[in-house]
């Protein structure tokens, strides 16, 4: 490839970053307003992201049904902040996704996806069943091919669709956002977008540490998500919490690295862990019968009392192993007829489960009534238990003016997934299109932010004694494995950061063509958000089990006085400095 | 290393809809007009199946994911468990 890039600008009043479901909700919110939208997208918006092959529930509020039974609003956010976040939420976000996330499900009917089901007894002949909360709140609906639909409807409204473009970093003009540029992974051009208002949601930040099963790309969560929203974010001196809070090692469905819940989402109630001869790691769990649903109403917070009672963290597997206990097998022999229907439905809405469930039923006649999947570690993944991502304010604006920012790209709201992107995606729509439209001109941005990438492209392609970019991005996870691992304490990580930084400086990439050199932004990015993540973990002189397990062997009580708390890093003039945010 | 897609030549008219869409951009089109798609980054696969799931000649088998020995699902295969919570 030649290394004379060519460089295109695009106008427009909104720029959405990252066509995930976030990105593609802003954009279809957004484009109701009259006003120009362009949505840059690194893959391909109609199969990319944690939707991108299918989801098939997200967590809402339900009036018809919750009401009806007793169960308030207010209970349901009892439910998480307690339940599944430990505290560590932001209720604003909260309130957000759990009071409108119904509307949202409402909305997907609108873009074609069926929502009500012929065989439910509940108003609306919708589907609910349990999964973070005390009763039922997971709205289900066939969403194999929700980001087909959606990149549709968006089309469908005017919004212009940039695939294969990766945003790289975000141009800003006194103290308000005016752009971003980014790279063509396949045109190889250099693209500058001029904007009124941009909505940053890149998604998640995977690939930081090395893959369990093989094939390096082969996670639970989308390969693609380098963290490139949380690394231009940092750059731009926005701040990032949360970043500490990368997982340590966990089990799940071994080898294709299936997420089948813990057994108790996806394959509860008919789910548990037993052991080779049959023994329990976790029983058959029911917390709430779904089949009384709409029929009993119930005393909400004696409901929560039990179910904060009997739900407990997963077991400790490799405790267990090191007591000669296990292996651990994923045991749904004991379901109903139903319980396995309704699941292998779950399953085949969602993420890889449509073709493995296929290929382990052709292929090796698998038959969940007899047939037990083998629990094994995962890739460790910064997931949304953890909620990392951008501070935003409760207009989900971040401190860099005109930036706002949906879904998995903000830090805050534990489990905030689909509901998370749904909600936020659509309010921010709505907010960067007013915002664009009370803006009469684009902001003047010099063009060193284009120079700097074409520099940075130019040196990768002309380098010729440099290195591949798998050869470094498997040097970083070498190092976040072992000096960040389960076990942190301060002086691996002040030599992790030392090793990180000598890598940085040591080793050059090369790219020989636009899909090598995509791929050596990425890696920029891993390294950029490994550092968060050691850094984050540094400043967390403590150790906690929820919102996930974070041990600092220095450190080893909860310190509720000091760090009940988001750490947030920012970059200061070159620096990056720690803050507190207490939770609101 | 891995070579996770397979095409069946006298299924695949080379549409292409599978190099459109796949997230990891592993794919590019043949040369030749209506052969399948080249793999040219097989290592890169995510396994998402977005190429099978899209393939308009999915049930004529078009093409086929192969799974790797070390990404296989461990499976115990045996009698029911009774096991109540």
């Amino acid at each position: 490839m030649n290394s004379n890039l060519q460089a295109i600008t695009i106008e427009t009043d909104v720029l959405v970053i990252g066509g995930g479901l976030a990105g593609c909700m802003a954009a279809i919110k957004a484009s109701e307003h009259g006003v120009k939208v362009v949505l840059a997208e690194k893959a391909n918006t109609e199969n990319s992201g944690c939707a991108g092959t299918g989801i098939d529930h997200s967590w809402a509020y339900i009036p018809p049904v919750h009401e009806p039974m007793g169960y308030s609003l207010q209970d349901m956010m009892e439910d998480h902040i307690q339940g599944a976040s430990g505290g560590f939420v932001n209720r604003e976000l909260l309130y957000l996704a759990v009071s409108r996330n119904y509307d949202r499900m409402l909305d997907l009917e609108k873009f074609g996806i069926n929502i009500r089901y012929p065989d439910s007894n509940l108003p609306g002949k919708f589907r609910v069943v349990t999964q973070f909360h005390s009763v039922p709140t997971s709205f289900n609906f066939d969403g194999r091919s929700l980001k087909l639909q959606m990149t549709r409807e968006a089309k469908r409204r005017g919004v212009k669709i940039f695939n294969r473009v990766m945003i790289t970093d975000l141009l800003s003009s006194d103290g308000e956002v005016a752009g971003a540029v980014g790279f063509g992974v396949r045109d190889g051009n250099i693209y500058c977008f001029r904007a009124k208002a941009v909505v940053l949601s890149t998604g998640r930040s995977n690939r930081m540490t090395r893959s369990m099963s093989g094939p390096r790309y082969n996670l639970r969560v989308p390969a693609e998500d380098t963290g490139d929203g949380k690394a231009m974010a940092l750059r731009a001196g926005v701040g990032v919490i949360n970043m500490e809070l990368l997982t340590g090692l966990w089990f799940n469905i071994g080898g294709n690295e299936i997420n089948l819940g813990s057994p108790r989402n996806t394959t509860q109630p008919a789910g548990s862990i037993t052991g080779p001869n049959g023994e329990v790691f976790v029983g058959r769990t029911q917390f709430y019968d779904w089949r009384k649903l709409g029929k009993e109403k119930i005393e909400a917070a004696e409901v929560r009392r039990q179910w904060l009672q009997l739900r407990s963290a997963p077991p400790d597997y490799y405790a267990l192993r090191r007591q000669g206990q296990g292996p651990f097998f994923l045991d749904l022999t004991a379901g109903t007829e139903e319980e396995i229907k309704y699941i292998e439905w779950s399953i085949g809405n969602e993420g890889k489960g449509y073709w493995w469930l296929d290929s382990i039923k052709q292929q090796e006649g698998f038959d969940f009534r007899k047939d037990k999947l083998e629990y094994l570690p995962n890739t460790r993944e910064l997931s949304i238990a953890q909620a990392a991502g951008v501070v935003v304010d409760k207009n989900l604006e971040t401190e860099l003016k005109g930036l706002f920012a949906a879904g998995d790209e903000v830090g805050g709201l534990p489990f905030s997934s689909s509901p998370g992107a749904f909600s936020m995606g659509w309010q921010v729509g709505d907010l960067a299109a007013l915002r664009a439209r009370k803006q009469n001109s684009l902001r003047e941005v010099g063009g060193e932010a284009v120079d700097s990438l074409n520099q940075i492209c130019t040196r990768m392609l002309e380098e010729k004694n440099g290195f591949h970019w798998t050869e470094l991005e498997l040097a970083v996870q070498q190092v976040v494995d072992y000096y960040c691992g389960d076990e942190r304490s301060e002086n691996y990580l002040v030599r992790g950061l030392e090793r990180l930084d000598q890598l940085r400086a040591e080793t050059p990439l090369m790219a020989a063509n636009a899909h090598e050199l995509g791929r050596c932004l990425e890696v920029r990015s891993i390294i950029e958000n490994a550092e968060m993540v050691m850094r984050a973990s540094m400043e967390r002189k403590e150790s906690r089990v929820q919102p996930s397990r974070f041990t600092r062997p220095d450190y080893p009580e909860r310190d509720d006085a000091n760090f009940f708390c988001f750490l947030s890093q920012k970059r200061v003039r070159g620096e990056v400095k720690f803050s507190r945010i207490t939770f609101v | 290393m891995h070579t996770p897609v397979l095409f069946d030549d006298s299924v695949c008219n080379g549409c292409n809809v599978c190099v459109e869409v796949c997230p990891m951009d592993i794919f590019a089109p043949n040369p030749e007009e209506n052969r399948p798609p080249l793999v040219l980054y097989g290592d890169e696969c995510r396994y998402c199946g977005a190429c099978w799931m899209r393939c308009p000649r999915r049930k004529d088998k078009a093409l086929k994911i192969v799974v790797p020995p070390s990404m296989r699902v461990s499976i115990l295969r045996g009698a029911r468990t009774e096991v109540r919570g």
